[in-house]
């Protein structure tokens, strides 16, 4: 018996009263019905709620219990079959026709049919950067009959299917025809998906509260569940999640009972969290994260490769890690590379540049050599993300050392994802570096990883611009099978490294945490719901 | 009376106006949110479109007459994050704020009258100084030091409050104060210290009136000249500043909101302050100043209630 | 007997024993008159305790870099968040920087802002006081703006400016000034109507003095005083907002070590490591009592009158 429980039953003897009564007589729920509601802590706010239009991972995690998906990937990262029952691709790759399973429903209780889908694929391929690479090569996606469409290509894509079932976001979710006929860049308004929780939207209050309700209509699939594939199988009538922009009163009330879940624990108070004999911590995905130092390869230096691959060369993960994860040293690894580590893809060719001891005189000269006079560097640095703000300060030690006078604006995500849009000078609303992280599970390999396209004005921020770099890219794409993907993915590795296309500042993993009343919860890049109960 | 009320609200138009223009400006000066929205793989051109969209691409003028209007018609706009009606939102948030100040008030006017009358009274004791030096502390120690403290003493180590969160009122009486005494407390700080002084300065003036001696010399017993007769006279200055404190609540609300976790106003406009997100900063700041204008003239208002002799 | 009763006068003038009714919070008991500084002092506790308090902090401030400290923004993670001992006095924050060395120089945020802001919206705030007490047609239209400012909460306000304009100690200044000027501009207004019903400053005007020698003859003197006492809890405000916009993260850059970035940066560990708040937190809160304790100080001193007031 925990002391709030021994405290509870001697309030029940009645031997309590004053003030100590107020708290003991809060929990109005009755047993039963709290167990049925699991009260979580996600990593950000719900602002909004279309998982198409709005790419944060929080949208994404939201979105996965409210949307299903045609595919899922598993723990494997291997796509399985979701909402399709099965498909078929014809011989020459171009024309692919998908078989929806039976008994799929829509929240307000009407079936899922292909026009939904055709409509939901429409909207998606519009935002997604693998969507707009098929959109490229479609003639058309249509539907047949009720459960059945095509998809006709004019050249093959065989990477379908994952592009289908892919966590990163944004991902490929199912709304009904009405809805999905929005423009991809406004907002659904209308939050009805065929996924196994229904969304309250009369309940949410953004920045605070979220709450989804079990929905009675939904079908699981017969296989056990496993991430996004399998039998989503919901053991609790009410998933609550609680907006807690503070980190000290969510361990707080984690510790307090207040809460079941916490998505993103800090490391440090990990230990505290671990003394607690109610609380379990595990590693919260297995796949983790990547530190990401972008430079802008528009404007001098950093138009140069010699100063980009000076940073690199003077660029201490060790440090990057310390500031991000802490001290606990299995939390973190070197990468040199720009690929998820302990997945079949992950090469450290060419990375030897950030390998070994710092050098950061040669560094130094590197960067003077590019032409560097002492001009300010113009370095983006959003405060109200722990990862980006601690990469920032770093980043600002290490430039002063290696002779770089760093314009160090402070300020938030927000206005970081405003400004880093922009192509003008540096001095003039430009910028020079800016910091952010990829989940692990969105560079397991060339396709969903946006930080290593390198086609000028269509690569993401920064615009570099590497026809070699991205010839390898095709090659991948191109690639028959894993031997062949394996070696062209070696050669993809270095070139990026001698092209520094961005700056990796390492490989880090988070914690999650939650009460030991609850039982399921699993290693995955996003939290799944389904298989988790509550005693 | 009911003229007086007329003019009174006639004359905060152009106050609300000014409070309009200002926060319009602001915000606008900041740059749009159109970036943040398009996300991480939006070309300029997907930017551009989303400011169309907003209509953020107009003439600056236009947008804040199109806007003025439609808040005159009680129509604060859509968060351009949410995409839920500003005026929802704040509906939403709108409980436990109030909740929070109301529970504020009481306990600080609860607290802080008492101290300021016993303060007067004993003027030039260590009482009187003690007291005085607990208000000048509680101008002293900002409201996030008296919030983390509180927490990790009673909430933590005592476990006699919950950490965070709100309860409604309609979940019982019990929760809902147990919730809140704690941030009520955090927040009461500079308000007591600032209700205490005026009681006191107040007090110490009433006190050498002729009435009250007239009534001390009648063998009026001590409690009753300090709380009836010298409190009831001094009740004026004591409810200005009561309601220019109002101002200070609020801003104390924005801190004490995020410490706890309390789903309110506070938490809604920093939140929106940090994201650009303008109809919601502009609705809520609004709002914000329409309560001010509103609670100052119910005060003045009420000095007929303590002074028979004020008429409107 | 104390001071609060020992000088009011038995008379029948109420006027003048309100005045000296109040000597607000002389926390600390006078002593008996001695002459120079060191009676003044004494016979003004409370403003010897906050000039003492105030004086300590900027000494702290200007020999920051000569009190055992090093370089506040050197970062050295290997050496995270190490409790307080002999070799890191205030412990070490979540990147290895010294708290110690950044608590003091800290202050010199803390008082720059807060001096500035007193120093500046005093200055702005009296001309427009002055400016709207004697150019009447403008009066109503400037009242109306002040008003409007007035009815937003200063904090709310401040947030606001420094969320749009972001990012440097000067931007916090000009926020925190913008919310404090119209409290300022009013105090002046009112004091320069009151003189003009003066016969003094009313015979002044009908000989035809010119208003620039009637304001600095009659009317700046008598603004001084509650001004100076304005500007002193002004201060305060302003080191309390700067805390809390940094804490809320609208505040000075981070780069700048600040003690509101310091509780800020600190308070996610706040459970763990509840040092890296404390220290800062114990600081800001002596400065600005320091500060406080001596606006009462003169405030007693300067306008009795005002003593009645908060």
């Amino acid at each position: 018996m925990d002391r709030r429980g021994f405290l509870k039953a001697t309030a029940a003897a009645g031997a309590l009263g004053g003030l100590g009564s107020g708290r003991l007589a809060s929990p109005a729920l009755a047993q039963g019905a709290a167990a049925r509601t699991l009260r979580f802590v996600p990593q950000a706010n719900l602002a909004n709620f279309d998982p198409v239009w709005g790419t944060q991972y929080v949208v994404r995690n939201a979105g996965a219990l409210v949307w299903d998906t045609l595919y899922g990937v598993d723990d494997k990262l291997e796509p399985q079959r979701q909402m399709v029952e099965g498909e078929e691709v014809s011989q020459d790759g171009l024309t692919w026709t998908f078989r929806l399973r039976p008994g799929l429903k829509f929240h307000d209780g009407e079936p899922v049919l292909a026009k939904d889908v055709v409509a939901s694929l429409n909207r998606w391929s519009a935002r997604d950067s693998m969507g707009q690479m098929i959109r490229a090569i479609q003639n058309e996606v249509a539907a047949v009959d009720d459960r059945t469409f095509v998809w006709k290509l004019k050249s093959p894509y065989p990477k379908m299917k994952f592009a289908l079932g892919k966590t990163n976001s944004p991902f490929g979710i199912v709304m009904p025809e009405r809805i999905a006929k929005t423009d991809p860049f406004s907002q659904i308004t209308e939050y009805v998906g065929s996924g196994p929780m229904r969304f309250k939207r009369d309940e949410w209050v953004p920045g605070a509260k979220a709450v989804f309700e079990k929905f009675a209509g939904y079908v699981p699939r017969d296989e056990p569940g496993n991430w996004l594939a399998g039998g989503k199988r919901m053991l609790v009538d009410r998933v609550e999640w609680v907006i807690m922009p503070d980190t000290a009163t969510a361990s707080a009330a984690l510790q307090n009972g207040e809460v079941d879940w916490w998505e993103n624990p800090i490391s440090d108070i990990i230990p505290t969290l671990k003394r607690n004999r109610n609380i379990a911590v595990d590693i919260a995905d297995p796949l983790g994260n990547i530190g990401v130092f972008r430079m802008n390869h528009l404007h001098p230096p950093f138009n140069d490769v010699r100063a980009r691959r000076a940073i690199l060369m003077a660029t201490s993960q060790e440090d990057y890690m310390a500031a991000i994860v802490g001290d606990d040293a299995a939390l973190w690894k070197p990468l040199p590379s720009f690929f998820t580590p302990n997945t079949p893809l992950y090469t450290e060719a060419g990375g030897e540049i950030m390998k070994g001891p710092r050098r950061l005189d040669e560094a130094k000269r590197l960067l003077q050599e590019s032409g560097y006079k002492g001009e300010p560097i113009v370095m983006l640095v959003a405060q109200d993300q722990p990862i980006t703000k601690a990469q920032g300060d770093v980043a600002a030690d290490m430039l002063k050392k290696i002779g770089v006078n760093v314009d160090y604006v402070a300020t938030d995500w927000g206005t970081v994802g405003q400004r880093r849009a922009s192509k003008a000078l540096p001095s003039q609303g430009g910028w020079h570096i800016f910091f952010t992280w990829f989940g692990g599970a969105d560079c397991i390999n060339p396709a969903p990883n946006n930080g290593v396209r390198a086609g000028g004005d269509t690569a993401w921020w920064g615009w570099p611009n590497s026809p070699e770099c991205e010839a390898l890219r095709n090659e991948w794409f191109a690639a028959p099978d894993l031997a062949a993907e394996k070696a062209v993915m070696a050669r993809y590795n270095k070139a990026l490294m001698d092209f520094a296309i961005y700056n990796p500042t390492g490989f880090f993993l988070a914690y999650q945490a939650w009460r030991k009343n609850v039982s399921g919860v699993v290693k995955g890049p996003l939290p799944f719901f389904w298989g988790v109960s509550k005693s | 009376m009911f003229a007086y009320i007329l003019r009174r609200l006639i004359a905060t138009i152009p106050v609300m106006l000014v409070v309009a223009a200002v926060v319009f400006m602001m915000v606008y000066a900041s740059g749009n949110p159109a970036a943040l929205l398009a996300g991480d793989q939006a070309t300029p051109e997907d930017i551009a479109r989303i400011e169309h969209a907003l209509g953020y691409d107009r003439p600056k003028i236009q947008q804040f007459v199109e806007w003025l209007w439609r808040v005159m018609q009680g129509d604060l706009g859509t968060s351009v994050f949410t995409n839920l009606p500003v005026t929802t939102m704040i509906a939403q948030r709108i409980e436990p704020t109030v909740s929070l100040m109301l529970v504020t008030l009481v306990l600080s006017v609860g607290v802080a009258v008492p101290m300021g009358v016993v303060a007067a009274w004993k003027a030039g004791t260590w009482i009187d100084r003690a007291i005085m030096v607990i208000a000048v502390l509680g101008f002293s120690v900002p409201v996030f030091v008296v919030g983390y403290i509180l927490a990790w003493v009673f909430a933590l180590q005592l476990d006699w409050f919950p950490v965070q969160g709100y309860t409604p009122l309609s979940e019982g009486f019990i929760p809902f104060i147990s919730n809140l005494i704690l941030p009520a407390i955090a927040l009461g700080g500079v308000y007591i210290a600032l209700i205490a002084r005026i009681t006191r300065a107040t007090m110490l003036e009433v006190l050498q009136q002729d009435y009250v001696r007239t009534a001390r010399a009648k063998g009026v017993g001590q409690r009753e000249i300090l709380f009836v007769h010298a409190l009831k006279n001094a009740a004026i200055p004591i409810v200005t500043v009561i309601g220019i404190g109002i101002a200070l609540l609020i801003g104390g609300a924005v801190v004490t909101e995020s410490v706890f976790a309390i789903p309110g106003l506070g938490r809604l406009t920093v939140d929106a302050i940090l994201r650009r997100d303008f109809p919601v900063i502009q609705g809520v700041v609004l709002m914000f100043s329409f309560v001010y204008v509103i609670i100052n003239l119910l005060i003045d208002l009420s000095y007929s209630l303590f002074d028979p002799r004020i008429r409107y | 007997m104390s001071a609060s009763t020992i000088e009011v006068p038995q008379g029948d003038a109420p006027q003048g024993r309100v005045a000296v009714a109040a000597p607000m919070p002389d926390v600390l008991p006078p002593m008996r008159r001695i002459g120079g500084v060191v009676g003044f002092l004494r016979r003004n506790p409370t403003i010897a305790v906050g000039g003492f308090l105030l004086l300590l902090m900027i000494g702290v401030a200007v020999f920051a870099p000569f009190l055992g400290t090093v370089d506040p923004t050197a970062l050295s993670p290997a050496r995270r968040t190490r409790e307080p001992s002999a070799m890191y006095w205030f412990g070490t924050d979540m990147l290895g920087r010294d708290v110690y060395s950044r608590v003091l120089y800290g202050a010199r945020v803390s008082l720059i802002v807060g001096f500035s802001v007193a120093l500046i919206a005093s200055v702005i705030g009296l001309a427009i006081g002055l400016v709207s007490g004697f150019v009447r047609w403008l009066d109503w239209f400037v009242m109306r703006v002040m008003d409007g400012l007035m009815s937003i909460p200063p904090i709310l306000l401040a947030i606001a400016l420094a969320a749009a304009t972001r990012g440097s100690v000067q931007n916090v200044i000009f926020a925190i000034t913008v919310a404090e000027i119209p409290r300022v501009a009013r105090l002046v207004r009112g004091v320069v109507l009151s003189l003009r019903e003066q016969p003094y400053v009313d015979a002044a005007i009908t000989t035809g003095t010119r208003v620039p020698v009637i304001m600095w003859r009659h009317i700046l003197p008598n603004t001084l005083a509650p001004m100076t006492v304005q500007a002193t809890y002004i201060c305060a405000s302003a080191m309390i907002v700067e805390a809390i916009l940094s804490f809320i993260g609208a505040g000075t850059p981070p780069t700048t070590p600040s003690w509101g970035n310091i509780m800020a940066e600190g308070r996610a560990l706040w459970q763990v490591k509840p040092y890296i708040v404390f220290f800062p937190a114990i600081f800001l809160s002596i400065t600005v009592l320091a500060v406080n304790l001596l606006g009462d100080g003169l405030r007693d001193m300067l306008d009795p009158r005002m003593a009645k007031r908060v």
